[in-house]
């Protein structure tokens, strides 16, 4: 699985899950551009990390909640290497609160970044990869379908997101460009730390049936695969990564002891 | 209107209080800004000065006053380039 020569644009991939991504496609020979918001000092280590690999990494500052930010991010990219093929739409942003305490606010923010971020990403990416064909994968999560407390905003962006990827997948197909998501369930990242906090999720490492929590790596590396060509006929699905919590009463059956 | 001024004018807004309560010792809490009111701030300041305030500073923030000295010291520096 050689991706020598391509060039993928990784929102959010300074760091977690985006990082992971980043350095997994690194790994594989693509150049790589760091989409961050943020946190500089992190997606400028991660970009010093991806060139260890001996591949090269650009960093670029944008809120990709802000249309405008996105529009000038994709400037960036065309000036400067003129083409894109892979999209990694993994920026996300979300405000955990139980319903009743919902405010448009916290809505239109979440839906901006985990949502319209990625159609509009789309757009200005399917520019790029013109005649050379592409791969978009776009990250999900389990909130998409299943309920976690104080998750409805983003559980519902990430539906919506599935949705769309649905539809890129669709009509994009024409163009040579392949559209698929990945949907974790609780990934060890920092994120995670701060939905601890807000009581959003327990520690899951029990729920899990093969014994540990998702790591950024498990989703990395199944998002190189849908950057591969092996993957051709896979389209506008969403591969879940979650050592199996999602499909079983695990948890309730009590570890089938 | 001062750097003060005007920082804290953008923090009212967005927390929506009024803005005679935000002093330099006022902490976020206490103008029960959450998560997402501090980072729309954040935001609203970098794009209002062109400056760039990464969380590995913000998160040291304790207080308005802080905020408030941060982005004056930025500024003051961005002048001088």
């Amino acid at each position: 699985m050689s991706l020598e020569g391509k060039l993928a644009l990784v929102t959010g991939g300074g760091r977690g899950i985006g990082r992971a991504i980043a350095l997994k496609l690194a790994s594989q020979g693509a150049d790589i551009v760091i989409d961050f918001f943020r946190r500089r000092e992190a997606a400028e280590l991660t970009a010093k990390d991806i060139e260890a690999l001996g591949v090269k990494a650009e960093i670029i500052r944008a809120n990709v909640g802000d249309p405008a930010k996105i529009d000038e991010m994709f400037d960036v990219i065309g000036n400067k290497f003129g083409h894109l093929d892979i999209l990694i739409s993994n920026a996300a942003s979300g405000v955990g609160r139980p319903i009743t305490d919902i405010d448009v606010k916290a809505w239109e923010w979440t839906m901006d970044i985990n949502v319209r971020a990625c159609l509009l990403c789309a757009q200005r990416a399917a520019k790029l990869m013109e005649g050379r064909g592409g791969k978009i994968v776009s990250i999900s999560s389990l909130g998409s379908r299943f309920v976690l407390p104080n998750y409805t905003v983003v559980g519902v962006s990430k539906a919506a997101l599935e949705a769309l990827t649905r539809y890129l997948a669709i009509e994009l197909a024409p163009r040579g460009i392949s559209v698929n998501a990945v949907a974790a369930s609780a990934v060890e990242t920092e994120a995670l730390k701060f939905y601890f906090k807000e009581g959003l999720v327990k520690d899951s490492r029990q729920l899990t049936p093969v014994g540990r929590m998702v790591i950024p790596e498990d989703v990395a590396n199944v998002v190189a695969f849908l950057c591969s060509e092996e993957a051709f006929m896979i389209r506008g699905q969403t591969i879940i990564v979650d050592g199996g919590t999602s499909i079983g009463l695990f948890a309730l059956a009590g570890k089938g002891e | 209107m001062s750097v003060e001024e005007q920082v804290r004018e953008i923090v009212a807004r967005i927390t929506r209080v009024d803005k005679s309560i935000i002093t330099r010792q006022s902490t976020f809490k206490e103008i029960k800004a959450d998560s997402l009111d501090v980072v729309q701030a954040l935001v609203a300041v970098e794009e209002t000065f062109g400056i760039e305030i990464p969380d590995e500073e913000a998160q040291k923030f304790q207080n308005f006053g802080d905020f408030v000295s941060y982005v004056e010291n930025r500024v003051a520096q961005k002048e001088r380039v």
